[in-house]
């Protein structure tokens, strides 16, 4: 078991997308980057930031930390919202799709584009959701 | 009386929430009125004895105090069979008996927890509770049928209440969401929206105290809180000689204006969306409170457009709203003019549109016409037949204006009628029924022109007469018992008004009386040939899915420039294989309006109603690409999970 969102947690989502899915197939050759902004971690409230990057469907890098450098990372999404919603999303109870349209999750960005990744990304968390994770 | 005898009928309890409101003089039922929760209301007796008699709750103590506080005064059964034909005195009896069989053993306290006890803390101990007896009575109007979730429900009456209330969430982070009185979540809730239009666990926050109202004559507004309705809100304008743009009677106005931005016929003189009110009051997530007029908050009107627009749940909790008011004019008078075709419909309306003729103008189908005027579904059936087999009466355009305007409808129409045909229709409806292929109507059915000959021809009088509408010819094939009651009802003269009917829009939950439906439509511009294609999508998917499909009503908006188009699909949501079909045609219909260009589903519009409609429909969508529409399919699986499932 590794803690969610630790750095434990984030070598061994990357190297589980890695090796287990298609590029093409699965991750639709999408570019792109997203950073999630995980608020009101307990037990201090704490934020930590969640990004990824694709190109061609690899993914490039998977880093997470409470590092405010990370926040000037140049993504194509942002997505804010609770710890509790990001748990929802990790542990498949929701779709980050249905996270959004619930308000759980505001999301900035090109709404177009990100349409175009909706299923890849789904794709991804279900992958990522397969990690022995505690919470 | 046992809980299973109910079942069918409990079963298909739709949520209208009209027995919350004295729409028909009556008074409201007491238990109701004291407790507020909607286990006390008919509703949620209804609700409870399909809950018990399908083994998804157990009884707690709540239970007796709930069958006990039920005085079978009747008065529900006099409202709920004047719109849906049901008795929910027979529920309220089936609990009872229930009741009767539990041992006082079995009846337990429910424990409080922190949170219950917080939100006791804030509204005061009888309006908190995680009772899951009350609880289920919020099942299919709120929260999801056998939905695991721990649940809270709370009725606060202030906005401070409500402030305190979303801190309590966000510190034990759970969600919350609002309720007005349940009729939207009562349609969503039985569809594939209902995962997106509630919550899986968590606060649900009943807006029913809050009824502030408050009329200003003088800058002609109205300021009011959550809990009030439609009916209310006209009631209050009314007696100073003002009009509300509302919809139907039981919505709370505030509801309706944040979630559907409040949808009529009137809307082709008064608007929608922002061009009702002047300001609105609300919370945001954090708990902070805001009024649309403070100039230093984030452009509040801009919103989203396009498929990942779509908002079930409400970013804020509208705590106050003032509306504007309209002056009545002295000389207001209904016409309606009756069309076989809709195109010829739109056309004519479309024309009135532009030259800004009805201060209330819409286009309505048979099948609306029919079941909102005839007292019983099996008399509207009749009533529907008849019109199209034999009158050729499909389509009206149905006008409300003022004596000039109304002048010039006369000239411009082909046939039209007034007030007393409408209320010769209505009290005559069970004759008309009974006339169901009599030779009169296969006379008329054999003319050239029959809605010439039966609204403008020598053959009026002899169907008018035919009718031989009364208010005693009209109840005789109700139940006995409440014959009398509806007998001296339908005398009263508003019960045949089309104005005062239109006003109060108590009649269209009548559309629930024989099992579900679910809104379709959507925005567009007014031109006829989108409307057409507009409703050939929605059409074809219920033609394909073998779901029964009516056009419903469309309204202007901007003389004519834009119209709102409500089509609906009509399908038994106790069968759990008609859910399937209408969630397949209801995704169908999305695809094929979304390649339309300038249209925007009805859904897509939901919880956008305090957006201005500029910044919704325009600049107008231009039609999804072959491409997009892929990724519409991708998303569509990624919400809802692939066609077996829904
Ligand atoms: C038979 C029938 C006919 C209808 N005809 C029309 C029509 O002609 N025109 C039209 O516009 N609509 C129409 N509707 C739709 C309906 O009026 C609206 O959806 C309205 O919102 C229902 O009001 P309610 O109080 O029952 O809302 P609810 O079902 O309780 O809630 C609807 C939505 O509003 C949210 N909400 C409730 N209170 C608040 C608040 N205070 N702040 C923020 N969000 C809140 C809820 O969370 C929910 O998302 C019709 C519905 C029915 C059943």
């Amino acid at each position: 078991m590794v803690k969610f969102l630790s750095q434990e947690w984030a070598e061994q989502a990357k190297k589980k997308v890695l090796t287990e899915l298609d590029k093409a197939k699965d991750l639709k050759n999408m570019n792109a980057t997203l950073l999630n902004v995980i608020q009101n971690i307990p037990p201090d409230n704490k934020t930590i930031y969640y990004y990824i990057k694709f190109t061609e469907g690899n993914l490039d890098e998977l880093i997470t930390g409470t590092d405010e450098s990370l926040k000037q990372k140049q993504a194509d999404f942002i997505v804010t919202g609770d710890y509790t919603t990001f748990i929802q999303i990790n542990n498949g109870q929701m779709s980050s799709a249905m996270a959004l349209l619930k308000n759980r999750v505001k999301m900035t960005g090109n709404k177009m584009k990100a349409l175009t990744i909706t299923k890849p990304i789904d794709t991804y968390n279900n992958c990522v959701k397969g990690v022995p994770t505690e919470y | 009386m046992k809980l299973l005898e109910v079942l069918e009928t409990t079963r298909r309890e739709p949520h209208c929430g009209l027995c919350k409101i004295d729409f028909l003089g009556t008074n409201v039922c007491s238990a109701g009125k004291k407790h507020g929760f909607v286990a006390y209301w008919p509703e949620g007796r209804m609700e409870l004895a399909r809950a018990f008699a399908e083994k998804e709750v157990e009884p707690t103590e709540a239970l007796r105090d709930i069958v006990n506080s039920c005085n079978m005064c009747g008065i529900c059964d006099r409202q709920c069979y004047f719109v849906t034909q049901r008795r929910p005195t027979q529920a309220q009896q089936a609990l009872q008996e229930y009741l009767n069989t539990l041992p006082p053993q079995a009846l337990k306290p429910t424990p409080e927890d922190d949170i219950v006890k917080g939100l006791r803390a804030i509204v005061g101990d009888e309006y908190a509770t995680n009772d899951p007896v009350i609880i289920a009575s919020y099942q299919r109007s709120i929260i999801k049928q056998k939905s695991k979730g721990k649940y809270y429900i709370v009725m606060p009456k202030t906005t401070q209440e409500i402030v305190a209330i979303v801190n309590l969430a966000n510190t034990h982070k759970i969600p919350y969401l609002p309720r007005g009185n349940g009729t939207f979540f009562g349609v969503a809730l039985q569809t594939l929206l209902a995962e997106p239009a509630t919550i899986e666990q968590g606060i649900i926050i009943d807006m029913w105290r809050m009824k502030d109202l408050e009329v200003d004559p003088e800058s002609i507004t109205a300021t009011i809180g959550p809990g009030v309705t439609s009916f209310e809100l006209q009631k209050a304008a009314h007696v100073h000689k003002l009009r509300a743009n509302v919809a139907e009677a039981e919505s709370c106005v505030i509801a309706n204006a944040q979630n559907l931005g409040i949808v009529t016929t009137w809307s082709n003189t008064y608007g929608w969306g922002t061009d009702n009110f002047i300001d609105a009051e609300y919370i945001d997530s954090t708990g902070t409170i805001q009024h649309l007029s403070d100039k230093d908050i984030p452009n509040p009107y801009a919103a989203e457009q396009g498929l990942l627009s779509l908002s079930l749940i409400p970013s804020v909790i509208v705590t106050k709203l003032t509306l504007k008011l309209h002056q009545i004019l002295p000389d207001e008078e209904a016409i309606f003019i009756p069309f076989n075709n809709l195109p010829d419909a739109l056309d004519f309306a479309h024309e009135l549109a532009r030259r800004n003729i009805g201060v209330s103008l819409a286009v309505l189908s048979r099948k609306y016409l029919t079941e909102f005027i005839s007292p019983t579904h099996e008399i509207a059936e009749d009533f529907n037949y008849i019109a199209e087999k034999y009158l050729n009466l499909n389509y009206i355009v149905d006008v409300i204006c003022d004596s000039h305007s109304k002048k010039i409808v006369e000239d411009l129409a082909p046939v039209s009628f007034g007030k007393e045909m409408i209320k010769s229709l209505i009290l005559g409806s069970s004759k008309l029924s009974s006339m169901k292929d009599s030779s009169l109507l296969k006379m008329i059915g054999e003319e050239e022109d029959p809605l010439k000959t039966v609204f403008a021809g020598p053959m009026r009088k002899h169907f008018e007469k035919g009718l031989a509408s009364s208010p005693k010819e009209l109840v005789k094939d109700m139940d006995k018992d409440l014959q009398d009651f509806f007998e001296k009802l339908y005398s009263k003269p508003e019960m045949t008004d089309p104005i005062w009917l239109h006003n109060y829009r108590i009649l269209p939950c009548r559309m629930e009386r024989k099992h579900m439906w679910m809104y379709r439509g959507g925005y567009m511009p007014g031109d006829k040939k989108t409307i057409l294609k507009v409703v050939d999508a929605l059409e074809q998917p219920a033609k394909q899915y073998g779901i029964e499909g009516a056009f419903g009503f469309l309204s202007y908006l901007e003389r004519g420039k834009l119209c709102h188009l409500e089509y609906d699909y009509y399908y038994d949501h106790t069968d759990p294989d008609a859910r399937h079909r209408v969630n397949k045609a209801i995704v169908e219909s999305w695809r094929q309006q979304f390649a339309i260009k300038g249209v925007t589903p009805l859904e897509f519009i939901c919880s956008k109603g305090l957006h201005r409609k500029e910044h919704i429909i325009y600049p107008l969508l231009p039609g999804l690409s072959k491409e997009e529409l892929e990724h519409f399919e991708e998303l569509i699986e990624t919400l809802f999970g692939g066609e077996d499932t829904w």
